[in-house]
This record gives structure tokens, C-alpha cells and sequence, in this order.
């Protein structure tokens, strides 16, 4: 008999060397996994040196980035102005806002995280490739709720597309941010202002270690 | 009869607000054409997601309206959003990371739970004002059973039963509930972000508030009504809940290109999802 935390570690093994044998993953099993790992890094004693803080963090960006779909939350937080960026602009708007969000939240939760629990409460199925996670984050005795939004991509992977926290959405958030920016700027100014925004923030987390 | 002077001063406020509330609710057409707040994109744009509307009828285009908010005296807003930041760093973080370091967590729970628990009525009639009656029973069974078996309050022993924990109402969302829009947006000093709606929402549930409605029909006991205790009960309240939620702030404010439109999207959609529950 193989003990259970042994067959768990198996099996996200399996998951992350595999991935064709995540196929016919449950959506609420696509958060769950890397979460749970991510929480696992997050409490490693060997990430508790100073100085292992931006390791920890490529650990961490590693797990959480295949759980969402950057193209489509990009997509969605243009959204009318879409059609005015060129291939070139498409791509590397999604590329500098998938590396800022990436920055920006985990950053957020090294600083953070004081053992706060996960519960994770249902999967509701609008229809076979769009579903809504729910989960809640428990602090203490403050419960936040916070909703996973995916879609079933062509290769049947189920991915995030929108985090829905206390009921604020982040795609509809920065829809209206980059919206207004849009309104008097072209596609490379906003994808100017993303860059200078993460090289700032590399810098700062650079200097944090 | 004699009214207090507080009591004829708010009922003055309301019929203000009120009736600049019916100024500042134009004709939805009016709101469509121009929004001085959030920029509104028409449907056919909006990627689809069937969670913002389920029924899948012109899907995007009301749920962008109902997000965009009117917002004709930003230039006062953005100073006082300036205000309440620089009033977060300079002294409510500092108070309430030095209280939560110094306070246990059992004890700043129980304040919490004091506290909310003493706002129960405010909830409960709020419940029924919108003819939610199970969550109305909910707020009250909380309320009799944390405020007797519970010491006052002090202990929410009902905590993990959630039919005795419906969702948080209050007379903003009473008032949603009955299709009052937003008004306009407005960023007190020292409260924070609202709208004209949840202003006047604001008022009357300070009047629900058992404290203020003692106040309210002059019943005098003593310290417990008097203004020092009050305003000495908020800061306490305000400390102690703002020392569960350290970094909250910061996290959305770095996450943003431009913090002010990010916390002003963030309230309206978080208001439209309260109201909707």
C-alpha cells in the first residue's frame, strides 16, 4: 500500500510532467492543486533564508501561471479597444500584463500570508466549457469570498479568465483603467506605461531580495 | 414637543440628499450618452460572460452601465482620496498594526464580534425592509442568541451555522434593492468612498443603530449616548477592524495604473454585488 501523502505527491507530479494526464481534470482540481502547492512553498522552511525571496517567487510564478489564460484575460480587459492593437501590440501587452499581475499578486502574498485557510466550496457549470469556482479565504475570522472564472480552451484545458474577489472583478477593473487610458492614448502608450510599471516594481522587488 | 437639535440637523440632511438625489438621477438615456465617470462600451464589444447575466439577453452592455458611475466632482473626490490615503500611512496603519501587535487576536475578535453584533438591528430591519424573511431570521436568532449566550456580543457562537449567517444588508442596498441608482460618486474625508445613495443609506442606518436611535427618542443613558463615547466607539471600531485587513489596501493600489478609477470601479462593483445578493 502506497501511503496517501505519497499518492498526492504522485499525482501532482504526474499532473505537472504530464500535463496530457490533466485532461479530464475537474476545474475545481485546476485551482486546488497549484494553490495547495503554492501554500506548501509559501510555508518551506528552505524559502524562510533571506535572500531566497525571488527564487521563492519563480517557484511559486512556475505553478500559478498554466492555471490562467493570459490571452483571454487580456482580451477581455481591452475589451472594445481590442481591435486597435495590431499582432505585435496584442502580444506584448499580454505578455508585460501577465508578468505585472504576476508580480503584483504574489509579491502581495509572500509579504502576506499568515496561514490563511482555503475553503473550497463548488463549481458552478453555466454551461460545458464556462464555470465559476468558489472559494473563500479565511483569515482569522474574516471569511473573503473569491470566485475563479474559466473557460475550457480547444485543448480541453480548463483556465482562469477572471477572479472575481468580494465581487469586484479584476478584468472589469482594469477594463475601465485601461479604457479611460485608451480614450486619449494609443496601444504602445498603455503598453509603455505596463512596462515602466513592472521595471519599477522589478526594481523594488529587485532591492527586497 | 421638543426635537434635538441632531435629530432635526439629519432629518435636514435627508431631505437634501433626497432631493439632490432626484437631481442627480438623470434618464438612463442621458447616463448612457455622456458618463462623466467610467467610459461605457457598447455590447457587440464586450467579451462574453455568461456569469454577469445569466439569462444571455444583451449581454456586457447593461452590466458596463450599471458599473459606470457619475462622478461631476471628481476634482473634490481626488483631493479627498489623497486625504484618506496619506490618512491610512501616516496614522491608522501605524495605530492598527501597533494594536494588532499588542491586542491578541481573541480579544480584537471579540471587539469585532461586539461590535457587529451591536449593529445586528441594523441588518435585521434592513432584511425586512427588502422582505428578505429567512435572512430577517437569521440576524435575529444571531442577535438573541450572541447577545445573552454570547456575552453581549462578545462571542459569536453561531459563527459556522450559516442560516444564522445571511448576507450583510444595510439601507444603501435597501435602497438599490428598490432601484435607487448610485447618484453621484463621492469620497468622504475620514469615511471613504460612496455615492449619494449609500450616503443617504449611511444616515439611515446610523439611525437604526441602537445607540444613535436612543439618541434619536431622547432617552439619556448617560455616558452611553453621550458624543465622546461615540465617536471613541467608532475609532475603536474602525482600529480594530482595519487590523484584520492590513494590506488589503496597499495590494489593490499597487495593482493599479490609476488607483483612483481602481477604487471607485472597485466600490460600484462591489455595491452591485451586495445588492444583488
Amino acid at each position: 500500500m502506497i501511503p496517501k501523502s505519497i499518492a498526492a505527491a504522485m499525482a501532482v507530479f504526474l499532473v505537472m510532467v504530464f500535463p496530457a494526464a490533466a485532461v479530464s481534470m475537474e476545474p475545481l482540481a485546476v485551482i486546488k492543486v497549484p494553490i495547495d502547492t503554492v501554500i506548501a512553498i509559501l510555508n518551506d522552511p528552505q524559502y524562510k533564508v533571506a535572500g531566497t525571496k525571488s527564487a521563492q517567487r519563480d517557484e511559486i510564478w512556475k505553478i500559478v501561471k498554466p492555471m490562467f489564460d493570459f490571452d483571454e484575460i487580456a482580451k477581455r480587459a481591452v475589451a472594445r479597444n481590442w481591435n486597435d492593437f495590431n499582432d505585435a501590440e496584442k502580444a506584448a501587452f499580454t505578455d508585460v500584463f501577465a508578468q505585472f499581475l504576476g508580480n503584483t499578486y504574489i509579491d502581495k502574498i509572500q509579504g502576506e500570508y499568515h496561514n490563511e485557510q482555503i475553503v473550497y466550496l463548488g463549481q458552478d457549470f453555466y454551461s460545458d466549457i464556462y464555470v465559476e469556482v468558489k472559494t473563500q479565504i479565511v483569515r482569522e475570522t474574516l471569511t473573503i469570498p473569491v470566485n475563479y472564472r474559466m473557460l475550457k480552451g480547444g485543448d480541453g484545458q480548463w483556465k482562469v479568465y477572471d477572479i472575481i474577489v468580494e465581487g469586484v472583478s479584476l478584468v472589469k477593473n482594469y477594463r475601465t483603467q485601461f479604457a479611460s487610458i485608451l480614450s486619449k492614448d494609443k496601444p504602445a502608450q498603455l503598453i509603455q506605461q505596463l512596462n515602466d510599471k513592472l521595471a519599477e516594481q522589478n526594481k523594488r522587488l529587485a532591492e527586497n531580495g | 414637543m421638543m426635537i434635538k437639535p441632531s435629530l432635526s440637523f439629519s432629518i435636514v440632511m435627508v431631505f437634501v440628499l433626497m432631493g439632490s438625489l432626484a437631481w442627480a438621477n438623470p434618464p438612463a438615456t442621458e447616463t448612457t450618452s455622456a458618463p462623466p465617470g467610467d467610459a461605457v462600451a457598447s455590447a457587440d464589444q464586450v467579451p462574453f460572460d455568461p456569469f454577469d447575466n445569466p439569462s444571455g439577453e444583451s449581454y456586457g452592455d447593461k452590466d458596463l452601465m450599471l458599473q459606470a458611475v457619475a462622478d461631476p466632482i471628481e476634482g473634490f473626490n481626488r483631493t479627498m482620496f489623497v486625504f484618506n490615503d496619506k490618512l491610512y500611512f501616516w496614522v491608522l496603519k501605524p495605530v492598527a498594526s501597533g494594536y494588532r501587535v499588542v491586542v491578541p487576536t481573541p480579544v480584537r475578535v471579540s471587539v469585532k464580534d461586539f461590535f457587529f453584533n451591536l449593529m445586528g438591528p441594523v441588518r435585521f430591519f434592513n432584511c425586512l425592509f427588502q422582505g428578505k424573511w429567512r435572512s430577517a431570521e437569521g440576524e435575529f436568532c444571531r442577535f438573541m442568541v450572541n447577545s445573552t449566550a454570547g456575552f453581549l456580543g462578545l462571542f459569536n457562537v453561531v459563527r459556522d451555522k450559516p442560516s444564522f449567517n445571511p448576507p450583510e444588508e444595510d439601507f444603501g442596498q435597501t435602497l438599490g434593492y428598490y432601484s435607487v441608482g448610485n447618484g453621484l460618486y463621492i469620497i468622504w474625508p475620514l469615511f471613504g468612498p460612496s455615492t449619494l445613495r449609500d450616503s443617504v443609506g449611511s444616515i439611515g442606518d446610523w439611525a437604526l443603530n441602537p445607540i444613535s436611535f436612543m439618541q434619536l427618542v431622547n432617552v439619556d443613558a448617560g455616558e452611553l449616548t453621550s458624543g465622546t463615547t461615540n465617536v471613541i466607539a467608532y475609532g475603536v471600531r474602525i482600529v480594530n477592524d482595519t487590523s484584520f485587513r492590513i494590506g488589503d489596501y496597499e495590494s489593490l493600489k499597487n495593482a493599479a495604473l490609476d488607483p483612483y478609477e481602481a477604487f471607485r470601479n472597485a466600490y460600484i462593483q462591489n455595491r452591485l454585488s451586495k445588492i444583488a445578493q
